[in-house]
């Protein structure tokens, strides 16, 4: 009892900042959403559940591929590998189905697992080289998408088992795609580690401050390998989810995804300083994504106005961030 | 004579405190004015008003007959104001040369078209580099020098072009005594150039031989300004600043009947491949401070760094009571009760992206991890109840735990450091420079907590370039030269004369 007492004591005030830090993103969201049902022809109904559903479900890659990259840049480094991760855990996922390997067991070595050591390969080679992740990865993801075009000969691979399909697709009380819970589960659980894991925080001080971090007892190479292998795995449940939507894995899939992902954590607030961010605010960034993907199609705007107005998002979002930090630094 | 500036009625509001209330400060040409005050006073943040960083809420500063609300980093330097922070400033990745430069490359002319003037850049940076006593090459990088050489650099640079008005935001804190003559040499000239200094330090003998005129700051107020001609010494500035007494010798007093014969820690043959340290032997007997004297470079960092698994012991043994440790890295130095405290804060101290709390949780929450620090939940209540009792013991003069600690003073700063290594609970304590910046009653404090540390069986180490420092605090003094260690002193009978001599 006294306990609780004595945390009273010493209890944040809560100004403009702290919320705005919270829920600043959020606040964006919803705005957001609100311009785009204002200013979106009522045929279109982009207000329906039936609508609002498929936003979520066009997010749930985003949201996952996100949040992998949101480590690397919380470490002060990049992965540029996520796209070429994504097609290369498909297309091992589809080959041992294929083979005949059940379909959980195939998700669990080809997504889960491939993906794990795809990402340990980066976080290995930037331990070993101490070449900064962004020349790593770009090199990677040159390696990675060789790879794939070799064993896929550069051929589509289908004809997978019903029960694949399903795993993102299947519709909880049909409503709810099981895509949209993946992606909310595997959030939810680096919520966990970054908030209440010592590794979390680990990773937070690395972010920070690496010297200081170093003089301090924490083992940079080991956090630096499982930051890679977090973004790993992401990215190969990444690649799951964009298998399976389609049902076939395609030796071009997750090109160019890094800036989907990349854009996600940025809008959600990630410092490219290193350091600062949030899980839920990537959530919330993979959620704007997908918002305005879909706004600006109810609207039938071109996808190439789409990619500038992506584009201009992502500058803005940076530029927030830097002109944040400068005046708190003065 | 007519003033070079004048601040009038200056107040400045952060969110949560009032840094300073209705501050006047002015300074005549020629004259060091000193300005004192303890941790989190408001010294720092007057000057910053001053050099144009910070606005201040409420007040006017006047300027040659011109009068300003606020100044701009622009204005100030227009005017002739040149500043040295507190926190270094300067850039790692650039050469010393550039960096004196860095933001006002000289120009010339070829063909009418501006380019740099290399030529002049390095003959005014051999000058100045000469003055200030930094024997290097002027395209030396600034990353990799230590700490003092920095602060040279950082001083260089506020010399390099004609000041008017100077201020030095604890110049010393990180100097030697050797380089800290050589600046008050530098002082003298440039007050016969009639340049008007501002002084910050916590260093009280300094004061009286370079000061002429002093104000005090208290808790963000005015104490007093006095000529220091009318100070009658150090106890009257302590008593302006602290509003009490302090005593200043902290060996313990049962010296004589407790056992200093048990080894608690010892350091065998240990060498560097970089030569810097050479076949360094000691014990750490219990119920003792072992202070580790010697010039800058002498090496006491360095094997500091090594002994912590921070850097490569290239051969050498370590062994605490007894048994042999083997520390691959620092987190195995954490994990098996070693805690060092490094001697530069912002490099290598705090997170700044970290709340003071989260600061001070760092090493106990590593120490009782698993798995190489990855896997262990976090306490967070009990965190911040531990954090709330350093602030609380060290005095850590913040709004809460809660507060950024890139808010706080320097000297603040530096004891949030202090107590992150303090709830550490390690069995033997190194402290490189733990009291740079600090101010002198929490100064006092820290050497109680030392030997508090000692009597309850722990080992504390402490490296220092102040003398009176370690001859107050420490059973034995090793003496650090070339990386060699060149006499090992008895507490009792060593005298700075005697230390500077093995040293040298
Ligand atoms: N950016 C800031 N935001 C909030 N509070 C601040 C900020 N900068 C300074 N303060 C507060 O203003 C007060 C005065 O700080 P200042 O740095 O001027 O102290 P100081 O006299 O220089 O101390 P020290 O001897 O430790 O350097 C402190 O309480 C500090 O916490
Ligand atoms: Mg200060």
């Amino acid at each position: 009892m006294s306990n609780t007492k004595q945390t009273e004591l010493i209890g944040q005030k809560k100004n403009f900042n702290y919320w705005w830090e919270r829920i600043g993103t959020l606040l964006i969201f919803f705005l957001l959403f609100i311009v785009i049902a204002i200013i979106s022809p009522a045929e279109s109904n982009f207000l329906s559940l039936n609508n609002i559903i498929n936003i979520l479900y066009q997010s749930a890659d985003k949201i996952v591929i996100g949040l992998g990259v949101f480590f690397a840049i919380l470490i002060g480094g990049i992965d540029l590998s996520i796209g070429s991760v994504m097609a290369l855990t498909g297309i091992w996922m589809g080959m041992m189905m294929n083979a005949g390997v059940p379909v959980f067991a195939a998700i669990l070595a080809g997504s889960l697992l491939g993906g794990a050591l795809l990402g340990a390969i980066n976080g290995a080679l930037v331990n070993l080289t101490r070449v900064h992740a962004f020349i790593i990865t770009l090199g990677t993801q040159w390696i990675f998408r060789g790879v794939v075009m070799i064993i896929s000969n550069a051929r589509s691979i289908s004809g997978f088992p019903q029960e694949f399909k399903q795993v993102v697709n299947f519709r909880i009380g049909n409503l709810l795609p099981t895509a949209v819970v993946i992606a909310l589960a595997l959030a939810a659980i680096l919520w966990f580690v970054t908030t209440k894991m010592k590794v979390g925080r680990n990773i937070y001080a690395f972010g920070g401050n690496p010297e200081a971090a170093w003089f301090s007892g924490i083992n940079i190479n080991l956090h630096r390998l499982i930051v890679f292998v977090i973004s790993g795995i992401c990215s190969g449940i990444g690649g799951l989810i964009i298998t399976a939507k389609t049902g076939a894995a395609e030796p071009l899939a997750g090109s160019s995804y890094e800036t989907f992902a990349i854009a996600a954590a940025v809008i959600g607030g990630t410092s490219f300083f290193g350091g600062k961010g949030k899980v839920w605010s990537v959530v919330v960034g993979g959620l704007i994504i997908g918002l305005i993907n879909n706004g600006l199609n109810m609207m039938r705007v071109d996808t190439f106005y789409q990619q500038v107005v992506m584009g201009i998002l992502i500058i803005a979002a940076v530029t927030m961030d830097t002109l944040f930090l400068r005046k708190k630094k003065s | 004579m007519e003033k070079l500036v004048e601040m009038k009625r200056i107040t400045k509001q952060f969110p949560g405190v009032v840094a300073l209330k209705d501050i006047n400060l002015d300074v005549y040409p020629g004259e060091v004015h000193v300005l004192m005050g303890e941790n989190g006073a408001g010294k720092s943040t007057l000057m910053k008003i001053l050099s144009g960083i910070y606005s201040p809420t409420e007040g006017e500063i006047y300027i040659e007959d011109r009068q300003y609300k606020h100044l701009t980093p622009e204005i100030s330097q227009e005017h002739g104001i040149s500043i040295i922070y507190q926190e270094l400033s300067v850039i790692d990745e650039l050469s010393i040369m550039e960096n004196l430069f860095v933001g006002r490359l000289p120009e010339k002319r070829v063909m009418g078209i501006p380019v740099i003037n290399k030529k002049y850049m390095m003959e005014k940076a051999r000058e100045i580099m000469r003055l200030v006593g930094l024997n290097r090459s002027p395209m030396t990088m600034v990353e990799g020098l230590p700490i003092s050489e920095k602060q040279l650099v950082e001083i260089a640079k506020a010399l390099v072009w004609n000041t008017k008005v100077l201020i030095m935001d604890e110049p010393t804190s990180s100097l030697t005594l050797d380089e800290t003559q050589n600046l008050f040499e530098i002082i003298r000239n440039l007050k016969k150039q009639k340049v008007g200094i501002v002084y910050i330090s916590h260093k009280l003998d300094e004061i009286k031989q370079i000061g002429d005129r002093i104000t005090v700051l208290k808790d963000g107020a005015h104490v007093a300004t006095k000529m220091l001609c009318d100070v009658s010494g150090k106890e009257e500035i302590i008593t302006m600043m602290v509003g009490r007494e302090l005593k200043d010798k902290y060996h313990s007093t049962c010296c004589e009947n407790t056992d200093h014969e048990e080894v608690l820690f010892k350091v065998e043959n240990v060498s560097r491949a970089d030569g810097k340290v050479k076949n360094v032997s000691f014990e750490l007997r219990k119920n003792e401070v072992l202070g580790f004297a010697g010039l800058v470079g002498s090496g006491r960092t360095e094997l500091m760094n090594v002994i912590f698994g921070a850097e490569k012991m290239n051969c050498g043994k370590v062994y605490l009571e007894g048994r042999e440790l083997k520390i691959k890295n620092t987190y195995d130095a954490v994990k098996k009760g070693l805690a060092y405290l490094t001697e530069s804060r912002r490099e290598t101290g705090f997170f700044d992206n970290f709340e003071i709390w989260k600061n001070i949780a760092m090493e106990e929450s590593l120490r009782t991890s698993k798995w190489s620090g990855a896997y262990g939940l976090i306490d967070e209540n009990a965190e911040k109840l531990e954090a709330q009792k350093h602030k609380d013991q060290l005095n850590i003069k913040a709004t809460s735990i809660h507060q950024n600690i890139t808010e706080l003073s320097g000297g603040n700063q530096q004891k949030v450091i202090v107590g992150k290594w303090l709830a550490a609970d390690a069995k033997i304590m190194i402290f490189d420079e733990p009291t740079r910046g600090i101010d002198v009653g929490a100064k006092s404090e820290i050497y109680k907590i030392m030997r508090e540390l000692v009597e309850q069986g722990k080992g504390v180490m402490m490296v220092s370039s102040e003398l009176p420092e370690l001859l107050a605090v420490c059973d034995r003094i090793v003496v650090f030269n070339e990386g060699e260690i060149r006499a090992i002193l008895e507490g009792k009978d060593a005298t700075e004369e005697l230390i500077m001599h093995a040293a040298t």
